[in-house]
């Protein structure tokens, strides 16, 4: 059975359509630290203590989002830490 | 294995002929493995071809056609300038800014695949056995990687490549 539509619902799947989309690398027991870091900096330009802080959120927390917007752009930043063997996937924001 | 160094615009390491071997072997078991489409489920390569959605099936069938093909060929590209610059009787390895990175990224791959074979778990670590061959070339990709993220992020806080 579908739910009855009300106007809070569409306002709602309005708010859904325009949250963006995230790309998240997970930790993974292989990858050493140092090369996580340069990885972050390398394909995101982000300075060192940005890119640390990020690899030592995805070493402690295990995951961490290092990019966000929309979704095509996503695929591409995830395609390219895969082509660096690092662990990652996108997904809509949370 | 002499750790790589920056000298110049270059990284400079040093392997002996041993390794020159060991390491023309992993790489032709990579490119073969890389090569093959009849490979889905094997561990190996759903960890070099991870999925690109954590929950959605469907998004991640999606994300696979879009970029399998070109991930595959970038990898073989790796392989062969990897190959290219390895000295047949060990000695010098000298690398440009290219062929570093595709070092790097292949010997994270190698690494990925070794450990994964070897069953590295964020809950099991690598066995500790010292005559365990596997474990023994796993510890030396380590280092050969090792170095070389030491010597271009030593390069990088001086001046970006």
């Amino acid at each position: 059975m579908a739910p009855a539509r009300t106007p809070d619902t569409t306002v709602h799947e309005q708010h859904d359509l325009d949250r963006p989309w995230v790309t998240v690398v997970w930790d993974d027991p292989v990858n050493l630290m140092n090369y996580v870091t340069f990885v972050l900096q390398e394909l995101f330009g982000y300075d060192e203590p940005t890119a640390t802080t990020l690899m030592l959120q995805v070493h402690h927390e295990g995951k961490a989002v290092v990019s966000s917007g929309p979704r095509e752009k996503m695929e591409h930043d995830t395609s390219r830490l895969h082509a660096y063997g690092l662990w990652a996937s996108y997904q809509k924001d949370a | 294995m002499t750790p790589f160094r920056r000298r110049g615009t270059e990284l400079v390491g040093r392997l002996e002929a041993a390794e020159v071997g060991i390491l023309g072997l992993l790489v032709d078991e990579l490119e073969q493995l890389l090569a093959d489409d009849e490979t889905t489920g094997d561990p190996v390569v759903e960890r070099l071809l991870p999925p690109g959605h954590a929950s959605d099936s469907r998004i991640a069938a999606d994300y696979r056609d879009l970029t399998e093909s070109a991930l595959r060929e970038g990898k073989a590209d790796d392989i062969a300038l990897v190959r290219a610059g390895l000295p047949v009787d060990g000695g010098e390895v000298r690398l440009d800014e290219d062929q570093a990175r595709a070092w790097l990224r292949t010997t994270n791959d190698l690494r990925l695949a070794l450990g994964t074979r070897l069953g590295v778990s964020a809950d099991r670590e690598l066995p500790e056995d010292p005559a365990d061959q596997q474990v023994a070339v796993y510890h030396w990709l380590t280092a050969v990687q090792g170095s070389l993220v030491d010597a271009i992020a030593a390069a990088g806080r001086r001046r970006r490549w």
